[in-house]
């Protein structure tokens, strides 16, 4: 469990990190949090022969906020925006979130930006971007461009980013008083990956679900959003049988695999059972400042 | 810390029975301990194993060129390199009826597991070890794997052992009573299956071996992370042995000192054991040259090799970071990198890494047992007949073999509740998988079968798993026989009924009542389950010999103890710790008997130069009541020497001295004390010694006598969520005895962590082999060790039985871990109405056990 020998590479503008991908590509990765990359270096599987730290990088390193979104840097810790006030009041689905991250060391020194460019799909952070219809803010030294998130996440540990690329922050949309949201999820033990997970959203003005998201992880190669079972929400008051009623559609759209932990058939009766809980949960968060 | 402890040694209370703080933490808290990684050895160099990634397949062909070329790599020894220097494991354990296979350090014809070592790489860092290891080519031949016990047993499938009867290693019944006629009398029979699958001991520190070659001697310092470093040196010594038998013989035939040492020693044990020499069952080794006539050929090249040797190892143990038993055996990595390093003239060590040990650094209790239970209606239990499969893996232990995990079985499956009859039978089988080791309490399985059946067997008579065990469960002066049917003899120290009882009053079980229902309000279900045991610590004397005849020539402990010139106190042990605390027992132990402080008396251990041959080294919870009680006689003995001179030297009798916080004075007359440092002084003038000790004292210790059992009953209260299938664990009891306590602290501790393993058993952790027996568990984000999150508060109670012995402190380092499982799955099995018949427990196992989810197909 020792890594193979690599370039090591500290740019000290974001010019000179993407002048750095532009020369190596596919050879080189970008080294934030470190807390995904690391390990997978030490197991050797597939390590880069470049490795460009960012850490450094001032101009990554802030939480924006404006009136429509919150911007996290790409160098900004989990801990950080888990504590930031400006994410939980604006974007109370991302506060919610980040607790669920990996245990307190690893939201230390790991990144927001770095888990949704990992793009594990049993992660919750790629999920809470699909819920809120994040934005992703790629650059490379051609330029920049922005990637909705249902475009952003491609497949299993596979994403959008092109090799010369850097993802240098995320938009999360600002929420209004009458949304909130919440992630609720079932792993083995305190911080591992969750079985089955979901990131969900409500917005409910005078007793009437007005708007709603419904974002899987961990049952696919990809988080999953389900548009039908959000539309069965809409319209409706919130109640035990409306999200039972969504529950049913997402247990009958999903089509989760098993593994060690968890079989194909417990995976899809907790995404059932995490959809109702995460709805009320989500319901219950509304208005009530984090 | 000095200043309470000071009171209570002037106060007269004494260390002994005190919640001492540890004196090993502050070491390990500031990060100053030392551990096998932290030695950093000038030039020392670094090894790494190619592991085969196939379960089961031929060896065409290895090249190491490209990886011996590399820049940093010292030499890259293949697994042919390695066996031609060494010799094979041969069987240190052996039954009647067993086959062993004969194996050697490293694979070089056929692979039996995922990372199966193939050749061992030696470089200047582990980075480059590993970079090699990239570049060795082998040439693989797939072979059809046997991943599961089922396949084990299925005759005509690809053997792993071309001597075996297929894939069954051995089988052995033993017979207790009429069984016959248990079973044609009692009403009824109940017969069930359990299976408990692969776990793994998990220490923090995984094994490690750093060997010292010293450039002009050739001798080897061997640095180990080792439960028993006098085995490892002696075993260690034996596999390096290079000359043929009768080289060695005439050698030793030459040698006319040693000559007469050893045959002088051989006789002084003959004379001494004659009579357990006698009961030795020899049939295991019968069995054994019918297989395989070569391993006697092994044997005495090793044997002869050992008489003439002219230098041997020094093994070394510093700080080790737990063991749970993984670090008894003497593994194929010890054996090749001693080797590497003797070949090389050169300092080289080994650090195992996660996924190593989690491949092969210790596997156990994948264990299948098939339980008949005969039983009368009033649930008065009559004979019991046992089918137990242990699933031993592909290379068989060393030296504790899973045969002796059987026969452990033989000795406690009845538990302690009365029988009229019982017979075992288990099978060892081979599997394409990681080594089997003794796992805390190796034997435990047997608690949780038997405790799940007693359940079981209750249900099915409309009892109450109470009911069924006060029934039967053996009470002293009323129905506690003098010995169990399986052998050993047993006294009020087989006081299990206390805890049973104690555990009931403890319980309330009109708030359970309410606690069940609040639960089922919340859409969950809980369940109590209560399990009771009792467990050899270190047992009467008869207990090995119970076990198999003739092992009980192992089972003494040897101590020593000296004072300096200077005055300073040293014990030696032979116990090897880690992490059970035995510095600090062993000093609360010495420093009352010597009436000093705690900081008066230092422990030495883990060194072979300095500390008495013990076989078993620290294991079979006997720290205390064997460890600790060579140390209180030892020390016992040199105070009476240190008294006599003191009599001399302040012209009173001996019966008048009095020592407290090393003031050894007449009764009465502290102001007029001298110190231990006048005393050693005196002897050292008197004698005219400055190199050797004032005092000193070895001795043997054969235990107290009768008794020296531990017992325990265990309560869970288990709450699942219907939903979800999550478990929280809101009341976990323990009601132990093990005798009078050294130190509360420290034996709550090894409740709690045995507890915790239990816990990580039932609900956390599994060894998982897939059909094809690749593993699929190979690091920690899936085998998966409960953290402090998932352990409760867990209550003790204390029952403190006394008996007449001089040192009855019994062990208590297992005992969690046997009872726990028991305890939870029963309770699984009350909160879901269902008869729990497995041991691993996920969430999504219990929806499935609780009918929410279709199980898998």
């Amino acid at each position: 469990m020792k890594n193979p020998p690599f370039h090591y590479h500290r740019p000290a503008t974001l010019d000179e990190a993407l002048a750095l991908l532009a020369e190596f590509g596919d050879d080189g990765k970008i080294l934030a949090g470190g807390q995904s990359l690391l390990p997978v270096m030490a197991l050797r599987l597939g390590p880069p022969a470049h490795v460009i730290d960012i850490g450094t990088l001032e101009e990554l390193k802030s939480i924006e906020v404006s009136d429509t979104a919150v911007t996290i840097g790409a160098m900004v810790r989990h801990a950080e925006a888990e504590h930031s006030a400006e994410v939980a009041e604006y974007t109370p689905l991302v506060a919610a979130a980040l607790p669920h991250v990996g245990h307190r060391a690893i939201r230390n020194r790991g990144t927001v930006v770095g888990s949704i460019a990992h793009a594990d799909s049993a992660a919750e952070m790629p999920a809470v971007c699909l819920a809120t219809s994040a934005t992703m803010h790629l650059a490379s030294a051609e330029g920049t461009r922005n990637v909705a998130a249902p475009d952003f996440f491609q497949g299993f540990f596979t994403t959008a980013i092109e090799p010369n690329e850097i993802l240098t922050g995320v938009s999360f949309p600002a929420w209004g008083p009458t949304t909130s949201g919440t992630v609720v999820e079932v792993s083995r033990r305190h911080g591992d990956y969750a079985m089955c997970g979901v990131a969900c959203a409500l917005d409910v003005a005078d007793n009437v679900i007005n708007g709603a998201a419904l974002a899987f992880f961990s049952v696919a190669s990809t988080p999953v959003r389900i548009a039908e079972a959000e539309n069965v929400l809409l319209g409706q008051a919130p109640s035990e049988a409306t999200y039972q009623a969504a529950a049913d559609v997402v247990t009958d759209t999903l089509e989760p695999e098993g593994d060690i932990h968890a079989t194909a058939a417990y995976r899809l009766h907790l995404a059932g059972v995490l959809t109702r809980r995460g709805l009320a949960e989500a319901h219950d968060r509304i208005g009530v400042p984090a | 810390m000095s200043s309470a402890t000071t009171d209570r040694q002037s106060s007269g209370l004494g260390f002994v029975g005190q919640r001492v703080k540890r004196v090993e933490d502050e070491r390990f808290l500031v990060g100053e301990g030392k551990f096998i990684a932290d030695l950093n050895h000038e030039g020392m160099l670094h090894a790494a194993f190619a592991r085969s990634p196939f379960a089961h397949a031929k060896i065409n062909s290895i090249d190491v060129a490209a990886a011996s070329r590399l820049p940093g790599v010292v030499k890259v020894f293949t697994g042919a390199e390695l066996n031609a220097v060494t010799n094979p494991f041969i069987p240190f354990f052996t039954v009647g009826g067993l086959y062993t296979p004969l194996y050697s350090c490293m694979s070089d014809d056929r692979v039996r597991h995922i990372g199966d070592p193939v050749a061992l790489v030696v470089a200047e860092s582990r980075y480059i070890a590993e970079d090699a290891l990239e570049l060795i080519e082998v040439d693989y031949e797939d072979l059809e794997a046997i991943g599961s016990i089922d396949a084990a047993l299925k005759p005509g499938r690809t053997q792993l052992w071309e001597k075996a009867d297929g894939n069954v290693l051995g089988e052995f019944t033993d017979t207790f009573g009429d069984v016959d006629e248990a079973f044609n009398q009692a009403d009824r029979v109940i017969t069930k299956t359990f299976d408990c699958p692969r776990q793994s001991n998990q220490p923090m520190e995984t094994r490690g071996i750093a060997v010292v070659v010293d450039p002009t001697t050739g001798h080897l310092d061997i640095h180990s992370t080792s439960q028993a470093p006098h085995f490892k040196k002696w075993a260690i010594a034996a596999m390096l042995v290079k000359d043929s038998t009768a080289a060695s013989l005439a050698k030793f035939a030459r040698n006319s000192e040693r000559r007469s040492a050893f045959l002088a020693a051989a006789k002084d044990f003959v004379a001494a054991n004659k009579e357990k020499m006698a009961q030795q069952d020899n049939s295991g080794m019968v069995s054994q040259l019918k297989k395989d006539p070569s391993t006697m050929l092994h044997q005495l090249r090793m044997g002869a090799g050992l008489l003439a040797a002219d230098d041997y190892p020094t093994v070394m143990a510093a700080d080790i970071g737990g063991a749970f038993g993984s670090k008894g055996p003497v593994a194929r990595e010890d054996v090749a990198v001693a080797a590497a390093a003797s070949e090389l003239g050169r300092s080289v060590q080994w650090i195992e890494d996660r996924v190593e040990n989690l491949l092969d650094g210790g596997q156990a209790r994948e264990e299948r047992f098939t339980m008949s239970v005969a039983v009368d209606n009033d649930g008065m239990l009559k004979g019991l007949r046992v089918d137990a499969v242990l699933d031993q893996g592909a290379y068989t232990g060393f030296p504790v073999a899973p045969a002796l995990i059987a026969l452990l079985w033989k000795v406690y499956f009845p538990g302690p509740y009365n029988l009229d009859a019982f017979e075992i039978t288990s099978k060892i089988v081979t599997t394409n998988k990681g080594r089997v080791v003794p796992y805390r309490g190796p034997w435990a399985n047997e608690t949780w079968a038997r405790e799940r059946m007693l359940d079981l067997v209750a249900a099915e008579l409309g009892l109450t798993p109470v009911e069924i065990r006060s029934r039967n469960v053996m009470r002293e002066g009323v129905s506690m026989p003098d010995a169990f049917i399986t052998g050993p003899t047993i006294d009020e120290t087989m006081s299990v009924a206390k805890t049973f009882d104690r555990a009931l009053e403890m319980i309330d079980f009109d708030q359970l009542k309410r606690d069940k229902a609040d639960a089922e309000g919340r859409g969950h279900r809980l369940g109590l389950g209560i399990a009771s045991y009792h467990e050899a610590a270190p047992g009467p004397p008869n207990f090995f010999s119970s076990v198999q005849p003739g092992t009980d020539l192992f089972v003494y402990e040897d101590g020593r103890a000296e004072i300096g010139t200077d005055g300073t106190i040293r014990m030696f042990t032979s116990q090897s710790p880690h992490g059970q605390s035995h510095q600090t027992t062993y000093k609360q132990v010495a420093a009352d008997e010597f009436g000093v402080k705690m900081e008066d008396v230092e422990i030495v251990w883990g060194d072979t130069d300095r500390t008495q041959f013990s076989f078993l080294g620290t294991g079979g919870s006997r720290g205390g009541p064997m460890g600790g009680g060579v140390m209180r006689m030892t020390a016992r003995e040199l105070r009476q020497q240190v008294e006599k001179v003191a009599a001399d030297m302040l012209e009173a009798s001996v019966d008048d001295i009095d020592i407290i916080d090393g003031n050894i004075h007449v009764a009465g007359v502290p102001s007029r004390g001298i110190s231990y440092a006048d005393v050693a002084g005196k002897v050292a003038a008197d004698r005219n010694i400055t190199d050797e000790p004032a005092f000193m004292e070895a001795m043997k210790y054969e235990g107290v006598g009768n008794g020296g059992w531990s017992v325990a009953t265990h309560v869970a209260w288990v709450d699942i969520d219907l939903e979800t299938g999550e478990v929280e664990i809101p009341r976990y009891l323990v009601v132990e005895d093990c005798g009078p306590i050294i130190n509360p602290g420290v034996v709550d501790g090894q409740v709690r962590g045995g507890v915790a393993q239990g816990i990580g058993a039932v609900f956390y952790e599994r060894t998982h082999y897939d059909d094809n027996a690749n593993l699929m568990s190979t690091t920690y984000m899936d085998y998966l060790v409960p953290t402090a999150m998932e352990i409760p508060n867990i209550e003790i109670e204390h029952m403190e039985t006394l008996t007449e012995g001089e040192n009855d402190a019994r062990g208590t380092g297992e005992g969690g871990m046997i009872g726990a499982p028991a305890a939870l799955t029963n309770a699984v099995s009350d909160a879901l109405g269902v008869q729990v018949t497995e041991q691993y427990l996920p969430p999504y196992r219990l929806l499935e056990l609780a009918g929410v989810i279709e199980p898998e197909k």
